[in-house]
C-alpha cells in the first residue's frame, strides 16, 4: 500500500513542490538586504547542487560498492549506479550554470578558477568519463566492474568539494545558511522557501532516478533478446 | 533581475529537457 502510493504520489508531489519552489523564490520571498534579487537564486542553485553532488554521486557512488561487493553483487545496482551517475551530471552541468549566472553580477565574471568552481568541474569530467568507459565496452561483467571502480575513485572528490570552501581562500561563499554555531542565518519565508526547494528537487532526483531505471530495463531486456536472435541466427548456419 | 530569470529558465529548462530525453528515450525502448 505504502509502495503504492509513493509510486502514485512521487510524480505530482514533486511537481506541486517545484512550481511552488518557481513560485515563491520567484514572487513571494522578499529581496535580500544585501543581494536584493539574486539572492532568489539561492532558492535554485544550492538545492540542485546537493542533489548532483551528494544524492546521485553518492547514489552512483554506494551502487558501484555494492555492486563490486560479491554478496550485493547483481545487475540491479550496476543499472542503479550508471542511472544515477546520468542524472548527476546532469544536475552537475546545472549547478555550474546557475552558480556562473549568480556569479557574473555577483563576483564581475562568468568563471573563475577557484578551488570550489574547478573541483565541482572535475567532478564533472569524472561522470562524463564514467558514461563513456560504459559504452566502451560490451562485456557487461567488465564494464559494471571497471565503472563501480571508477565511481569510487571519483567520489574522492566530493568531500574535497565540500571542504574547499574552508580549505583554501576562494571566491566562492563559505555555508550560507548555517552560522558556525549551527544557527540559521536565513529566516522567515526565505528559510521555508530554501527548504521547500531542497524538498522539491531531492523528490525530482528520485523520480528522474525511477524513471530512467525503467528505461534501462526496457534497453537491457531489448540487447538480451536481440543478442539471443543472433545466436539463433549463427547456430542455424551452423546448422546448414 | 534577468539574471535571475535566466537562472531559473535554465534550472527548470533543463531538467524539463532531460525528463524529456528520458520518456524519449522510454518510447524508443519499448518500440
Amino acid at each position: 500500500m505504502m509502495k503504492l502510493l509513493s509510486q502514485r504520489l512521487l510524480g505530482p508531489v514533486t511537481l506541486i513542490l517545484l512550481a511552488l519552489t518557481f513560485w515563491l523564490g520567484l514572487w513571494v520571498t522578499p529581496p535580500d538586504k544585501v543581494q536584493g534579487n539574486l539572492a532568489r537564486l539561492l532558492y535554485v542553485h544550492p538545492a540542485i547542487a546537493w542533489v548532483a553532488l551528494y544524492l546521485s554521486f553518492g547514489t552512483a557512488t554506494i551502487a558501484s560498492a555494492l555492486y563490486l561487493w560479491k554478496r550485493s553483487r547483481s545487475p540491479v545496482m550496476d543499472r542503479v549506479a550508471h542511472c544515477a551517475m546520468e542524472v548527476s551530471l546532469v544536475f552537475i552541468i546545472l549547478t555550474l550554470i546557475t552558480g556562473s549566472i549568480w556569479g557574473r553580477p555577483a563576483w564581475g565574471v562568468w568563471w573563475a578558477w577557484d578551488a570550489r568552481l574547478t573541483s565541482t568541474a572535475v567532478l564533472g569530467v569524472f561522470a562524463v568519463g564514467y558514461l563513456a568507459l560504459r559504452r566502451a565496452n560490451d562485456d557487461f561483467e567488465l564494464r559494471a566492474r571497471r565503472s563501480a571502480v571508477l565511481a569510487i575513485l571519483a567520489a574522492i572528490n566530493v568531500p574535497i568539494i565540500h571542504f574547499s570552501v574552508q580549505w583554501w581562500k576562494t571566491l566562492h561563499q563559505g555555508a550560507s545558511v548555517f552560522t558556525e554555531s549551527g544557527n540559521f542565518k536565513v529566516h522567515g519565508i526565505m528559510l521555508t522557501t530554501l527548504f521547500i526547494s531542497l524538498a522539491a528537487f531531492t523528490l525530482l532526483f528520485f523520480w528522474l532516478l525511477r524513471a530512467r531505471y525503467r528505461v534501462q530495463v526496457l534497453r537491457d531486456e531489448r540487447e538480451r533478446v536481440s543478442l539471443d536472435e543472433a545466436l539463433t541466427q549463427r547456430r542455424r548456419e551452423g546448422v546448414h | 533581475m534577468g539574471y535571475v530569470v535566466a537562472g531559473y529558465a535554465f534550472a527548470f529548462g533543463g531538467l524539463a529537457l532531460y525528463a524529456l530525453s528520458i520518456w524519449w528515450r522510454g518510447r524508443r525502448a519499448q518500440r
